[in-house]
């Protein structure tokens, strides 16, 4: 079982110009001290016009800085939004490259198209196209990463031949993921060969449906990159305390305000009539959940929140059922103090990692 | 947290319409014609439009809907309402701010069964080759005229509709009483269209909108639907965020 950071950065009003400097700093700090502690990865969202909910809209550059504060630690887009009016494939092809050097090579790339009407009506994107530019750009982007040159004639882009630069330091490229929040993207994933990034909080039951789907079918994948990417990731809330009652106290408090900041955002399929949109995905999700946000309700289950003993039974559950990697909120909207926070990454590095031995990355080989 | 509305309507109850108890049956709709355009608008044009109990939903908007009711207990009649797109807790839906009806009839009853603040007036929904049409006149005076262009068929599952959410004085604990009321009607879909929202003209303080401004439109739907206008199951402190102050009068239907 790998570990991961996930970070959406929220960020509550009133919003000073020292509030989100501040939020951006105690991410860091966390990054670089989990990135001590032996955590695999951090993985940092993109998303646009999220009021409170998320302000990572420049995730690159975030990135970026943990790459730089860090030496061991994989760094990830979770997900970089794979739409011609929000990215460019070149200019996702050119920073994701740029990053993998600046990292020494510990660049994962997740995929996505974005669920909200709050953010494609922002960029003006039509949301009847975008599993379909999603599509295009993930069998682009391995090929602009390592062909000498590239030329393309798309449906939602295309070039003249042109020689792509910087190449990524991993070589064939960096692995890529793609985010699964609706049902049936994980055999989306799966098809193409790419690691699952399950962003939903999902019970057990659902979550095993999804894995066992996303094993069988990628068995037979025709894998858009150089290699198959086998992995499925799952998203968590993390709050690790000595004392049980306080840490799962925390840790609801925690989940409860993440779930309610997703109150005021218009998923697409609340307004716009889509074949493209027809499942919930995962803000109905959260709202199912946010009863409010000092909600006392038991939340979903398999929650990472409590003392060690609790969180060692949840993670060996996840594990039971396949999942490889647990990546973990550790904040929103800071009702976590920092001070906290940290100590709560501390106390699950000491007693809840060693564990869970790792296991490789089930990386293959394309034929 | 999320940001609330700033409408404090236990200020002036004479204003909303009055129930004489909550306890409405429902009512049965079969094959309406439902034409709903959805519109974003600047938030700050929404100002004090949104009960203090509610999330405005971000960005902001509002549902425009012109509907046919070819059967109902007081004969046919159209509906044209305007809600604005908000939250209740955690739930998207439609907070009611105007409406008008074709028939008194009509009129009369949505208001003292449900609380919609009804009027009469002279309400038209029609059918053209390349678009569907919905006019709306008080007094003489067109306060909406809007359309749905160029339909082209979508499967009922692409479409999603949000429960309504009406401000009324209600009876409740023995005092007849400011409220919020959610009212959830369900929808049985057997032909939809979605189209691009076009909006000729709209008076938005006949809508009791003052100052609501039209902006960028997102789509538009018509939807032939068998749907309900069903007995009330909860109530909400207008004062209180929802998901403190949310109470259920009645049990849930028996196929939720």
């Amino acid at each position: 079982m790998k570990f991961g950071l996930f970070y959406e950065i929220s960020i509550p009003r009133p919003w000073t110009r020292e509030t989100e400097r501040t939020v951006y700093n105690n991410c860091l700090e966390q990054v670089k001290l989990a990135d001590e502690l032996g955590f695999d990865h951090v993985w940092a969202v993109e998303h646009h016009f999220l009021e409170e909910y998320s302000h990572c809209s420049a995730p690159e550059l975030f990135l970026t800085a943990c790459a730089v504060l860090t030496k061991r630690i994989r760094v990830g887009h979770g997900i970089v939004v794979c739409v011609p009016e929000f990215n460019h494939p070149i200019k996702i092809a050119e920073r994701t490259a740029t990053l993998d050097l600046l990292s020494g090579g510990r660049l994962e790339v997740g995929t996505g198209r974005s669920a909200t009407w709050t953010e494609l009506g922002g960029f003006g994107a039509n949301p009847d196209t975008t599993k379909k530019s999603w599509d295009e750009f993930v069998r682009c982007l391995p090929k602009m990463w390592m062909q000498e040159t590239f030329s393309y004639q798309g449906e939602f882009w295309s070039m003249p031949e042109r020689t792509i630069l910087p190449k990524p330091y991993q070589k064939p490229h960096p692995p890529m993921w793609v985010a699964v929040t609706s049902p049936g993207t994980e055999i989306d994933a799966a098809e193409r060969g790419l690691g699952s990034l399950g962003l939903s909080f999902a019970g057990f039951g659902e979550q095993e449906k999804k894995i066992k789907d996303y094993r069988r079918r990628i068995q037979s994948c025709e894998p858009v990159g150089a290699f198959v990417n086998e992995q499925v990731a799952t998203t968590n809330f993390l709050f690790c305390h000595e004392d049980e009652k306080y840490g799962v106290e925390m840790g609801k408090k925690l989940g409860n305000t993440f779930n309610y900041l997703a109150t005021q955002l218009i998923s697409t399929r609340e307004v716009y009539s889509s074949p493209s949109y027809q499942s919930l995905g995962l803000l109905p999700a959260l709202r199912r959940a946010a009863t409010g946000p000092e909600a006392s309700e038991q939340q979903t289950e398999g929650m990472a929140y409590g003392d060690p003993a609790r969180i060692i039974r949840a993670v060996k559950k996840w594990e039971e059922l396949g999942v490889d990697c647990i990546n973990f909120i550790l904040n929103a909207n800071e009702v976590v103090p920092q001070d906290q926070v940290m100590a709560s990454l501390k106390l699950f590095a000491k007693e809840v990692m060693p564990v869970f031995a790792k296991k490789p990355a089930n990386i293959k080989a394309a034929e | 947290m999320p940001l609330y509305g700033s409408l404090d309507i236990t200020q002036s109850p004479a204003r909303l319409p009055t129930l004489p108890n909550l306890d409405t049956e429902s009512w049965a709709l079969p094959k309406a014609e439902m034409m709903q355009l959805l519109i974003e608008v600047p938030r700050s044009s929404t100002d004090g439009l949104l009960p203090k109990a509610m999330h405005p939903a971000l960005p902001s908007y509002v549902i425009l809907a012109v509907t046919k009711y070819p059967d109902s207990p007081v004969g046919p009649f159209t509906l044209a309402v305007l809600r604005l797109g908000s939250r209740a807790g955690a739930h998207p839906r439609g907070f009611l701010l105007g409406a008008v009806a074709s028939t008194d009839a009509a009129a009369k009853e949505l208001r003292t069964r449900w609380g919609f603040p009804v009027e009469s007036g002279e309400v038209k929904f029609l059918r053209r080759h390349d678009r569907v049409m919905g006019t709306v006149k008080k007094a003489g005076k067109t306060i909406l005229d809007c359309a749905l262009v160029d339909p082209q068929p979508v499967s009922g599952t692409d479409v999603q509709y949000i429960n309504w959410v009406t401000a009324a004085n209600a009876p409740l604990d023995g005092a007849t009483q400011p409220m919020l009321i959610q009212v959830d009607p369900k929808y049985t879909f057997f032909k939809s269209e979605r189209g691009k929202p076009l909006v000729n003209e709209f008076d938005a303080t006949a809508w009791n909108a003052s100052g609501l401004k039209l902006a960028e439109p997102i789509v538009g739907t018509c939807c032939t639907v068998d749907t309900d206008l069903p007995r009330i199951r909860f109530v909400m402190d207008p004062l209180k965020p929802v998901y403190l102050g949310t109470r259920r009068i009645r049990e849930s239907r028996v196929d939720e």
